[in-house]
């Protein structure tokens, strides 16, 4: 009995999507969180904070009295995650606390009872926690996820456009020295000052010294024209991993379709999987029909 | 010179090339490489911490100590490169200055050269102006390109994608002539301080294609649609651009894909993996940077595709 209520807490917990409580379960704490980095930031405003001081108290409060139930919940839950055979309750358990999430979930969350023990804590360490809590939402985003891992995939394309940008800051930043270095000792008397105004003027084209020098005009010129160039390399990496990962999935969903269709049979289990995976890598229902017209149109050119 | 000696001498020079050019990955050739880009960094290093003064004064000797053994290490690779380079063509007709010449002409062969020769210089004249001398010391950046495919593959970007790159770069050439020339009729008169002359109505025109303000406020009505024309170009330039560097990029990505998933076509033809066409696409793997997940992608489409077809 209990052993089949924490199995069920955890499917709800962790969105299983034949709980229809998940949706709810998710989108109420979606909206708490919401509301608490709202107030975080209203909070901030001398005025408002002088006026409702006390609902904001009692909102933080009933927030953290939220957040622990749902901490306290996962961490009970998820003892269901491993039969004692695969390695026990705390297998999960474990896995869950040591995670990104689990490390959000309790830095957000329980620092505000050392505040209770412990008044004297500076406030805006606290305040910095509590906005951590937007962070929780990314459980529930796979934009992001997805992100991360575009960027992994093109993790060496990165490392390359960092090396650019490491050489053309080194010797933008140098030349300056050498161009400027007598005429500006203040901002160019050293390389090291010079590499704070190379990243300035790659990062906004224009730079917080202006060159007084014929030289040191053409370089910052330049160094300016690197920075668009540097801009443009890394969105089209971006760009480029995200087209990249789209067609790696869809490959991926055909190689499913195709051995479903090869009998001719689709029966219930693989339909599921199918759609299982279709929502997984969010390819909508024209793609999908695409796909498999295509692959059935195949199948009948060819016997 | 006896036979012997001399073919012992000829095994000695053909694995230091193997070394050097690193085309044979082995732990030693690993360790040239790490060795000599470690010294690379370190060098940059110790040009910016040498360049702040208070430093430079405390560890002058040091930095000097380190200098001097930094060319001693780069004069050596330079000399035993050009030595060993009569390796690279070794056809019954190729003369072993061949291999020397490119590798003396090429781009990293001048970069080596550059890079280390004037600390001699400075020996030979003393009065030598010390900031062209540090000016080529930092030549020795470059070196590290040897070993990071960056700088090549964004070249063969823009070769590749040369059409759209040379109209972009004709686009800016063009209006920066144009635009330059107008904001220095309209605005010459009003503001001579800014607009002198149309070169420096120039350098307005690159400060905004750059940064989208162009340090100077127009004063005309004229003046500002100018600016403003001016600073929607600036975006669509950099559309372009990036534009064009995605488009290379996902191509070379692509091209890259093809060319492994023919290999790994041809080797699944047989049905048999040998051991030595496994190493050969480990190879093609590590040349092109592809990931793990990537290849296993090819060779389980590729796999799927064989057994539907049979």
């Amino acid at each position: 009995m209990l052993g089949k209520l924490q199995k069920n807490v955890m499917e709800i917990l962790a969105g299983a999507p034949h709980q229809p409580l998940s949706r709810y379960v998710e989108w109420m704490i979606t909206v708490v969180v919401l509301v608490n980095c709202s107030a975080v930031i209203l909070d901030s405003v001398p005025e408002i904070h002088a006026e409702h001081k006390e609902f904001f108290h009692e909102l933080e409060f009933w927030s953290v009295m939220f957040f622990t139930v749902e901490y306290v919940l996962r961490v009970w839950s998820l003892g269901a995650r491993f039969s004692p055979e695969e390695g026990g309750a705390w297998k999960g358990r474990k896995g869950y606390i040591f995670s990104a999430f689990g490390l959000v979930d309790f830095f957000a969350t329980m620092p505000h009872y050392l505040h209770m023990f412990m008044p004297g804590l500076d406030l805006r360490i606290l305040r910095v926690l509590r906005l951590l809590r937007i962070l929780k939402l990314s459980k529930y985003n796979t934009a992001l996820q997805d992100l991360f891992q575009a960027v992994y995939a093109e993790r060496r394309a990165f490392g390359s456009a960092a090396f650019l940008l490491l050489i053309s800051t080194v010797v933008s930043a140098s030349l300056m020295h050498f161009a400027e270095g007598h005429e500006q000792p203040d901002a160019f008397g050293s390389i090291p000052h010079a590499i704070y105004w190379a990243i300035v003027t790659i990062t906004s084209g224009y730079g917080n010294i202006e060159p007084v020098t014929k030289a040191g005009e053409v370089i910052a010129l330049m160094t300016g024209f690197l920075g668009v160039c540097m801009a443009a390399i890394m969105t089209g990496i971006v760009a480029s991993a995200f087209s990249t990962q789209l067609s790696r999935k869809k490959s991926a969903y055909l190689v499913q379709l195709r051995k479903v269709l090869e009998d001719g049979v689709v029966s219930e289990a693989e339909r599921t999987t199918l759609k299982h995976l279709q929502t997984q890598y969010r390819l909508s229902d024209a793609e999908v029909q695409k796909m498999s017209d295509e692959i059935l149109a195949a199948k009948a050119d060819k016997p | 010179m006896s036979d012997a000696s001399q073919s012992s001498l000829r095994q000695i020079k053909r694995r230091i090339f193997e070394i050097l050019e690193g085309d044979v990955v082995d732990s030693s050739s690993r360790i040239c490489e790490l060795f000599i880009a470690g010294l690379v960094v370190a060098n940059v290093v110790a040009i910016i911490l040498e360049s702040v003064h208070s430093i430079h004064e405390a560890y002058e000797a040091y930095f000097h100590v380190f200098d001097l053994f930094s060319v001693i290490v780069f004069s050596l690779e330079y000399v035993l490169r050009v030595w060993t380079y009569s390796e690279k063509h070794t056809g019954p007709g190729d003369s072993p200055w061949q291999g020397r010449k490119e590798y003396v002409f090429s781009v990293f062969g001048l970069v080596d050269f550059f890079s280390t020769v004037p600390f001699y210089l400075q020996l030979l004249f003393p009065g030598a102006d010390l900031r062209v001398l540090r000016m080529f010391r930092l030549l020795r950046i470059f070196k590290l390109s040897r070993y990071n495919s960056a700088m090549e593959d964004m070249l063969e970007a823009i070769k590749s994608e040369w059409d759209s790159f040379s109209s972009a770069m004709f686009l800016l050439f063009i209006s920066c002539l144009l635009f330059s020339s107008l904001i220095y009729i309209i605005e010459g008169h009003d503001q001579p301080e800014v607009f002198p002359s149309i070169p420096a109505a120039m350098h307005w025109f690159m400060l905004t294609i750059i940064s989208g303000w162009g340090n100077v406020d127009p004063v005309t009505y004229l003046g500002t649609v100018l600016v403003i024309v001016t600073q929607v170009l600036a975006i669509a330039l950099a559309a372009i651009l990036t534009g064009v560097v995605a488009t290379a990029y996902t191509a070379q990505v692509q091209r890259r894909e093809s060319i492994y998933e023919m290999e790994v076509r041809e080797v699944l033809a047989d049905g048999v993996v040998t051991e030595e066409e496994k190493t050969k696409l480990k190879t093609l793997q590590a040349k092109y940077g592809m990931s793990d997940e990537q290849v296993d992608a090819i060779a389980n489409q590729v796999n799927a595709e064989n057994s539907a077809q049979q």
